[in-house]
């Protein structure tokens, strides 16, 4: 059995097994769903100002109520969400293809290379993401563009040490050796032998990263770093919020609790995903 | 006698410790070794005798310190260039293919490597795979779904496809069950006397290396101590490290 | 079996063990029987699949958690292991068993002086000469050395003299062990196995060991108990057993191996593989490979019988043995 096979088969039993897995999944597809569809819904405009009076309550047409501008604030939530995923999933794809590809020549090549990719990933890893974060915004700029630098700089070390590693593994095994006996090119042997076979490590970190960038997106955002107004994402949001925490609570509430249960359903999942392809864990004998 | 496959003279590896050199190892000292076509030689010691290394020399894949290597007489040059005249069988079977190609496509490779158009590569890997006795409708499975001496099977055909002059068999066998391992034996034993190749085949189990070769080298600690016919693996052989080897099988 | 008497150690009847996979049960064990007697060596061999590791571990219960005994019984030194509780069967691997598997260094804790690994072994808080002194007894050489070392700074002979050491620490009665010199070079095996079977004679212990290494067997075992298809199909003294063979599969096994060949002969396989079962067989198991099959095997399954001095489970075990003779001369063909 292939390994993605083998992730299919062990997540479907597992979610089945597990409900708490499987509540985190239906959380994680409606909030997709939902930054999918969000504009297309008819739950108002998040951008119109005045659309009700100033800072209301949750009623039956403002169900998260409105800001200090009138904003119905559901629509402006909903925008939060496509906002904080989409730059996650930009960001985190971007970051996986390229670690993937670091992390690959070092392992495969090892010497020179592998310090060098190996060394920086450590470099990396060492800056707190708030503080690169503050650098690439004094240096580009606040917005969409340093949001997605910051996260791949955040995250680009996971891929490049779990890919390197693996790939030290794959790499001496003999169907690699076998290749490169038969003259295949380092290319080839990289594309058809070593990276097909690490792609359940690549899937595992990219879930890791998947929260780790939702979570800085947000950070970033509430510093003010990240999205800027009148777009909303879930950081903005509750910076927004919190300027009123004492007479608006859901605010604060509605943003924080749509950001959690993002953050936990994540999590959720990937741990999910990091069962079924462990599969042999905690077994007394094999 | 014709020109020998492979010409080893005065072979050293040194290992480097640490980044920038300091303390040397030789994991291989001295060696000179020669293999016929046609020929077996076996190759036995314990780990870390060397015999690893020195298969890894023969094929190209470890540069040697000092020494001089040549391939059927000339100058061993690159590996693309020597590609499709040498090839590796190696130990386990659960690693020996890559476990997402199907088995047509593994055995495939070398050709595909080489050049071969399509329509030969899928009749040659058909010849191929019957050859070491699996039938047409292994092409399509994969290794997961395989035993291991079926994979062991599919690795040598792989090995075989492309006629390499010589293949370097690296404990090739001593994962497999006593029953499965005289098929295997036997298998490289006939394609051999077909196909007339030359090889090496490393291992740590002299019973089954002295079953096999026509030749056998005994490694020690980097140096290869006996070198003699492997009739004399069935008497009493020179060396007291090829006695000791011996006291496991007598 | 032949020799199931009252000074059994370990008494095997009719155990019957399954492994539960997605495509439904499969038999590891298919009514295995076997007696171990207080202090004797034994061996048992087999393929891979035969079921001789499964024997072997149920003896400890170390199976994993998919595994389930469907019926019949395992009792060692008078503990029925299968029914046994938790704490009792603790105490059991604690301080009656002693397992050694094949590759030392997975036994041992990386991260972990071998002293402090060797005296969790013995228990309570051991002197450093107790120490020393177990190690010394499994005759490695620079003990008060090897005390202060982690694993990884041992040859792979040491560490599994060290693994030994453990296991006789609390004078089992019974020592399990799994191919204990296949992951070692072929010039100590042999020792390795001396110091293995000195020990057993001082403590006193039965030894169980499980490996496919006819000649290894044949030099270290007082008994040998063949194994296929999660049966013990031959079961006597080494030397009746591997010399003369009674059954078809033992003698297979003994032709197969190389080692035993004159020069230029060449090596007979079993052709075929072992059978997967998911029921009780009906038939014999080995049948399908087999070259005296006749049609009644295919049909009923053999029960043991003594045959010429030792347990066989074959319904030709007469002819197989009187052809056994010529098995070199067929070899040679």
């Amino acid at each position: 059995m292939t390994a993605l096979a083998a992730i299919r088969v062990r997540l479907g039993r597992l979610l089945r097994e597990d409900g708490l897995s499987f509540f985190g999944l239906i959380m994680l597809v409606l909030l997709v769903l939902l930054g999918l569809v969000g504009p297309y819904l008819p739950i108002g405009d998040p951008t119109r100002i005045g659309a009700g009076p100033r800072l209301s309550p949750p009623s039956w047409v403002f169900p998260f109520g409105t800001d200090e501008l009138g904003r119905s604030y559901l629509p402006r939530v909903v925008e939060g969400i496509r906002a904080t995923f989409l730059l996650s999933v930009v960001a985190v794809v971007i970051t996986a293809v390229i670690g993937t590809m670091l992390g690959m020549l070092a392992g495969y090549f090892r010497g020179f290379s592998d310090h060098l990719v190996a060394r920086g990933a450590d470099i990396l890893f060492a800056f707190p993401a708030i503080i690169v974060g503050l650098l690439v915004a004094a240096v580009v700029g606040p917005g969409q563009i340093s949001a997605i630098a910051v996260i791949s700089i955040a995250t680009i070390p996971l891929f490049i040490r779990v890919v390197r590693s693996v790939t030290l593994g794959v790499s001496g095994r003999g169907f690699v050796t076998a290749a490169e006996v038969a003259g295949a090119s380092s290319g080839r042997v990289m594309l058809v032998h070593i990276l097909p076979n690490i792609t359940g490590a690549v899937v595992v970190q990219l879930t890791y990263a998947m929260s780790i960038g939702i979570i800085i997106e947000s950070a970033l955002s509430y510093l003010g770093l990240g999205v800027q107004p009148p777009q909303a994402s879930l950081g903005s949001l509750l910076r927004e919020g919190s300027a009123y925490l004492t007479i608006a609570p859901w605010l604060v509430l509605s943003a924080g609790a749509v950001l959690s249960v993002a953050i936990m359903s994540v999590n959720l999942v990937g741990d999910a995903v990091r069962d079924g392809l462990e599969p042999l864990k905690g077994r007394l004998l094999t | 006698m014709s020109t020998p496959v492979v010409e080893l003279e005065g072979i050293v590896v040194t290992y480097r410790t640490g980044l920038l050199g300091g303390e040397g190892f030789d994991a291989v000292r001295d060696v000179s070794l020669s293999i016929g076509e046609g020929e077996t030689v076996g190759l036995v010691g314990e780990s870390g005798s060397g015999k690893t290394t020195l298969g890894r020399v023969c094929l190209g894949l470890q540069r040697p310190t000092k020494g001089t290597m040549r391939f059927g007489g000339d100058p061993f040059g690159g590996l693309r260039q020597r590609r499709g005249q040498l090839s590796i069988v190696l130990q386990h079977p659960e690693w020996a293919l890559n476990p997402r190609l199907r088995c047509g496509a593994s055995v495939e490779e070398p050709l595909l490597v080489l050049g071969v158009g399509s329509g030969e590569r899928k009749q040659r890997v058909a010849a191929m795979l019957d050859n070491v006795g699996l039938d047409a409708g292994f092409v399509s499975r994969y290794p997961g779904q395989l035993s291991g001496g079926q994979r062991q099977r599919v690795a040598i055909a792989r090995a075989l496809v492309t006629q390499p002059r010589f293949i370097v068999f690296d404990e090739a066998v001593s994962a497999l069950d006593v029953s499965v391992q005289a098929q295997v034996l036997n298998l490289i034993a006939d394609l051999q006397k077909e196909h007339g190749f030359g090889a090496l085949f490393i291992s740590h189990d002299l019973a089954a290396t002295r079953y096999l070769s026509h030749r056998i080298a005994v490694m020690y600690k980097g140096e290869i101590v006996e070198d003699a016919p492997s009739e004399t693996f069935y008497g009493t052989p020179d060396h007291p490290y090829s006695r000791a080897l011996m006291s496991a099988i007598a | 079996m032949s020799k199931g008497s009252a000074s059994a150690l370990v008494e095997i009847d009719d155990l019957v063990i399954a492994y539960d996979t997605p495509a439904g049960p499969i038999r590891g064990l298919d009514g295995a029987r076997l007696a171990i007697g207080q202090g004797e060596t034994l061996a048992i061999v087999g393929e891979s699949g035969s079921g001789k590791t499964t024997l072997g571990m149920a003896a400890g219960r170390l199976l994993p958690p998919e595994a389930r005994a469907e019926s019949g019984r395992i009792t060692v030194d008078g503990v029925d292991v299968v029914g046994a509780g938790n704490e009792e069967l603790r105490a059991l691997r604690r301080d009656r068993l002693g397992f050694i598997f094949q590759n030392p260094m997975s036994a041992l804790d990386p991260t972990m002086r071998i002293g402090r690994q060797v005296a969790r072994a013995i228990g309570g808080n051991p002197a450093v000469e107790t120490i020393a002194a177990l190690l010394r007894r499994a005759e490695l050489d620079d003990p008060d050395r090897v005390v202060g070392a982690f694993p990884h700074e041992l040859s792979g002979g040491m560490a599994q003299r060290v693994v030994i050491a453990m296991a006789i620490a609390r004078k089992p009665k019974l020592i399990v062990a799994d191919e204990p010199t296949a992951s070692l070079d072929a010039s100590i095996r042999e020792k390795v196995m001396v110091t293995l079977g000195k020990l057993r004679g001082e403590t006193g212990a039965s030894l169980v060991i499980l490996s496919h290494d006819l000649r290894l067997i044949a030099r270290h075992a007082d008994r040998v108990a063949v194994m296929y298809g999660g049966r013990v199909v031959e079961v006597g003294e080494t030397a009746t057993v591997l010399e003369q063979p009674a059954h078809p599969y033992t003698r297979a096994l003994i032709a197969a191996a190389a080692g035993n060949e004159k020069p230029g002969q060449r090596l007979e396989p079993i052709l075929g593989t072992p059978p997967v079962l998911t029921a009780r067989c009906e038939a014999c198991a080995y049948e399908p490979r087999c070259n005296f099959a006749e049609p009644v095997c295919a049909t009923t399954r053999p029960e043991e019988r003594d045959v010429a001095g030792r347990g066989a489970v074959c319904h030709f075990a007469e002819s197989v043995l009187t052809r056994a003779g010529s098995q070199r001369e067929a070899g040679a063909r």
